[in-house]
């Protein structure tokens, strides 16, 4: 392997202090009567006292397996096989329990990516300070209350949390509160692992300047995993890249930017670009803009995609008009404010345009797609798709709309039933809508399965969805919403459940789509790297309101909204973290 | 690729006919869940055991049933294993052969209790506004109304019915719970992305709830299944030995009833209550012990593994 030799050149300087030496472990999944599966695979790496370490890979490759395997927390079926995990020159693997708990005082500590939802519901902040406290007996009782405080106030929170209850508490105060638990042990070494995915966009940001500023203030040894280069890069030192549980890179964060070593490396890079750029590209995309102005059509590097076949029958020619509208929810509790998810929302959606809807969570743009497609009625204003009124649709009539306007999911792990094949999720729609039966309808399935690039079509069709990856779900469901031969596409964040690598594919499929087939878009993202290269207008929404809209580029290159600048700031960057370093 | 590669795809077939190829094998792989779990496995031995008595009962027991021409509140014997009882039959031809009814009961009782609540848990979480309300207050009267006084008075009231009006009164009574468990896992899955998007497929509400949403739910009805096949075997025993069955059938139930009338534990012949209290408490305990593997089904960590 190669990252022994440049990893022992640049990164050991604290050769002579260190924490934590892994040698050769392999982590295995046996349950019974299963293939064992190898999750980590003889993995060797060092890590020196104060060192802030990222773990970078795609799901899968084993990164959050190994966080577990450090800290001890792996559960059956997973086992360590081989290996030795040395910390502070004592192998883990021999502690028994009584030892393993006392040890997570001022030994190691690992915050999760649901840590926020650890927390007891029914017990103050304040509660599940005082029993860490109390079981581990490091601060003696009259020092406690002062204790937390501090604690508290070191993750950014005021004293005051610590007399709320969790549900009280945003995600991202919980997921900080998570991590003040963890700090009040006074670990050595804290394994971060995803401690920012299931959070905001505009909140991930705050939660990572935190977390920086405590390693360095509080100087343990920390090992950020995610799935995300950017993050990682623009947050540590040194970065270990991990692909099918090996860690295939080892270097420092500027090495790996500016002289990625495995092509793996380089291929996780290639998918970031600055959506302020005045071109971009990623593998198999230059920009909408620069691909109008230069009159060529997207390069195609390194995806294999299919050829969309042309659409025989019509284009879309029905636009989507949204006027004025509101959606207000009734107080969730008693005595509370009601909840305004839309408000005052107009515009049109051509036949043909793609038009981004961008936001942070609870910006409204979820709600509006659920509004556009007759799921749920505004309470004031007017939706129309020609000369549909889809504001007072009924379930009948909600069909004739489904027809015409079909969803595509953001999570295609839960879109797809468990227990249905390939065949009869798409056979559903087209029997349904088209009126196809017997062989047919089958024949348009192939068809279907053709077009989003899943070949060999007979065998896809025969295949569950755990056979599938993530990718190739997502365009499973991509081929059930076009199976009615729709006109208008609306997209909830269809990427942001993919990994990198896959993402750049199905963004191109969709955009084949819309210029083959003629349909329209409306896609709902936060990433406004993908807005960019899939979308001609964008809509900026924040709290339920339009606050700039116009050509992509346009606005993206020159924001005039402060929202759209910090959701903007908050799109991980590779090469911004070179610049601020 | 191998997997998918034997999967034979239909050449022609109907829009509605389409099965998931892999259906067996998924049936498979449940029952050997079950039976990777020890609990399970000594229930399914235990029930298995029940079960060949009561089909070879004719062939097992030493006498019939209701051979009277023994010696009357004879000890246990070697000529009659577990005495005989105050009318002169041999104890032990009455319990193989109660088996049958308890049995019997106990499974068809049992099914169609929870076919019930299936059809009302399944329709009652995916409706919404009046329609469930209305539902709801009928489950909950059922579920307010004390299960036992309420079979009595049915039973009571239908007479000596025999075997059929038993299984009668314990669904009636039987099924509001299960309807009620089932109601709230149909409704965190009708939340589901997949049962959206079979809207947007168009498909009608009968369809998405029995297509998408009840196969997802196998496991939990498999163990509300055994739930209530243990709660109709226990049931079926209580009435009958309150004399409200047919008592001129032989049940563990009936020789229950016919024990106590007897003042058997007054004579010192406890094996009259004892060997029928224990049949009925192992079937019901195989059972019980047989959901421990189906919890395992739905929730892999409940699976008993090693290396914990």
């Amino acid at each position: 392997m190669s990252m022994t030799t440049p990893a022992s050149g640049t990164v050991s300087a604290a050769e002579n202090d260190v924490l934590l030496d892994v040698r050769e472990l392999s982590v295995v999944y046996a349950s019974p009567g299963m293939e064992p599966v190898q999750a980590v695979d003889r993995v060797s790496f060092t890590l020196g006292r104060g060192e802030f370490v990222g773990l970078v890979g795609e799901s899968g490759s084993g990164k959050s397996t190994l966080g577990f395997a450090l800290t001890r927390l792996q559960k059956a079926p997973a086992q360590i096989s081989n290996g030795r995990i040395l910390f502070g020159g004592r192998d883990i693997r021999e502690l028994d329990a009584e030892e393993l708990r006392r040890q997570r005082q001022g030994g190691f500590a690992m915050v999760l990516q649901s840590g926020m939802n650890a927390l007891n519901p029914v017990r103050t902040i304040r509660n599940h300070f005082m029993d860490v406290f109390r079981a581990h007996g490091h601060v003696g009782a009259h020092e406690r209350a002062g204790r937390a405080a501090e604690l508290v106030q070191k993750v950014g929170l005021g004293p005051e949390v610590l007399d709320r209850y969790p549900g009280e508490l945003s995600g991202g105060m919980r997921q900080r509160v998570s991590i003040a638990i963890a700090l009040s042990l006074e670990p050595q070494l804290m394994v971060f692992d995803e401690p920012t995915t299931a959070l905001d966009v505009l909140v991930q940001h705050a939660v990572m300047d935190t977390i920086q500023a405590l390693q360095k203030s509080e100087n343990f040894t920390a090992i950020l995993i995610s799935h995300d280069l950017g993050i990682v890069l623009e947050a540590t030192e040194r970065v270990m890249v991990m692909h099918e549980g090996r860690i295939v890179e080892d270097a420092r964060s500027v090495d790996i930017l500016e002289r990625p070593q495995d092509p793996y490396t380089r291929m996780l890079l290639s998918h970031y670009a600055d959506p302020r750029a005045e071109t971009i590209s990623i593998p198999g995309f230059v920009d909408m803009g620069t691909r109008k102005r230069e009159g060529k059509a997207r390069i195609d590097v390194t995806t294999t995609r299919p050829t969309v076949s042309a659409r025989q029958a019509r284009s879309a020619d029905s636009a989507i008009v949204v006027e004025g509208v509101s959606k207000v929810y009734p107080a969730p509790r008693r005595g509370e404010e009601k909840v305004t998810a839309v408000s005052d929302v107009s515009f049109r959606l051509e036949p043909g345009e793609a038009l981004a809807l961008v936001g942070a969570s609870g910006s409204g743009k979820s709600t509006l797609a659920k509004l556009i497609t007759g799921v749920e009625k505004p309470t004031a204003g007017s939706i129309r798709f020609g000369d549909l009124d889809v504001t007072g649709l009924r379930r009948r009539a909600l069909r004739e709309l489904h027809k015409d306007v079909q969803m595509v999911f953001q999570d295609p792990y839960s879109a797809l039933n468990p227990l249905h094949t390939v065949e009869y999720t798409l056979t559903r729609p087209v029997v349904n809508y088209t009126g196809l039966r017997g062989a047919d309808a089958r024949r348009r399935v192939l068809e279907l399965l053709d077009t989003v690039g899943l070949t060999p079509v007979e065998q896809f069709a025969a295949k569950l969805p755990h056979q599938l990856s993530g990718g190739q779900r997502q365009r499973v469901v991509i081929a059930r919403a076009l199976a009615s031969d729709p006109q208008v596409l609306i997209a909830d964040e269809p990427v942001s459940m993919l990994d990198v690598s896959l993402r750049a594919g199905v963004l191109a499929l969709l955009e084949d789509l819309r210029e083959q087939w003629g349909v329209s878009m409306l896609y709902i993202t936060h990433d406004l790297l993908s807005a960019r290269l899939v979308t001609e207008n964008i809509l900026v929404l924040n709290r339920g309101r339009v606050v700039e809209r116009g050509e992509t580029a346009q606005v993206l290159r020159h924001p005039s909204d402060e929202y759209t600048v910090s959701l903007l700031d908050a799109v991980p960057n590779p090469a911004r973290a070179k610049g601020a370093r | 690729m191998t997997s998918t590669q034997n999967v034979r795809i239909p050449s022609d077939h109907t829009g509605d006919g389409i099965a998931a190829p892999s259906r067996w094998r998924a049936v498979g792989r449940m029952v050997a869940t079950v039976w990777g779990n020890t609990k399970a496995r000594i229930g399914i031995c235990i029930l298995g055991f029940f079960v060949v008595v009561a089909v070879f009962a004719p062939v097992l027991a030493p006498y019939g049933p209701k051979d009277n021409g023994f010696e009357r509140n004879g000890a246990a014997s070697w000529a009659h294993w577990l005495g005989t009882t105050a009318a002169g039959e041999d104890v032990l031809s009455q319990l193989m052969h109660g088996a049958r009814i308890s049995l019997v009961v106990g499974f068809a009782a049992g099914i169609l209790s929870t076919i019930v609540a299936v059809l009302i848990g399944l329709s009652w979480g995916y409706l919404r506004g009046v329609a469930s309300e209305v539902v709801g207050f009928v489950v909950n009267l059922f579920l307010v109304i004390p299960g036992l006084p309420l079979m009595i008075v049915i039973a009571a009231y239908l007479q000596n019915g025999g075997i059929l009006m038993i299984i009668a009164v314990i669904v009636v009574t039987g099924w509001a719970w299960g309807a009620r468990v089932l109601r709230s896992q149909t409704q965190s899955l009708r939340g589901r992305d997949f049962v959206t998007s079979a809207q947007f497929s168009g498909d009608g509400s009968a369809r998405i709830v029995f297509r998408e949403i009840l196969p997802n739910m196998t496991s939990l009805i498999t163990g509300s299944l055994f739930g209530a096949a243990t709660a109709a075997i226990l049931a079926e025993a209580g009435l009958e030995f309150l004399g409200l069955g047919d008592s001129s059938i032989v049940s563990w139930g009936t020789m229950l009833y016919w024990a106590q009338n007897s003042n058997s534990l007054l004579t010192g012949q406890w094996l009259l209550l004892f060997a029928p209290g224990l049949c009925i408490a192992l079937l019901a305990l195989s059972l019980t012990l047989i959901n421990f593997g189906v919890d395992g089904i739905s929730n892999p960590r409940l699976r008993e593994g090693k290396g914990r």
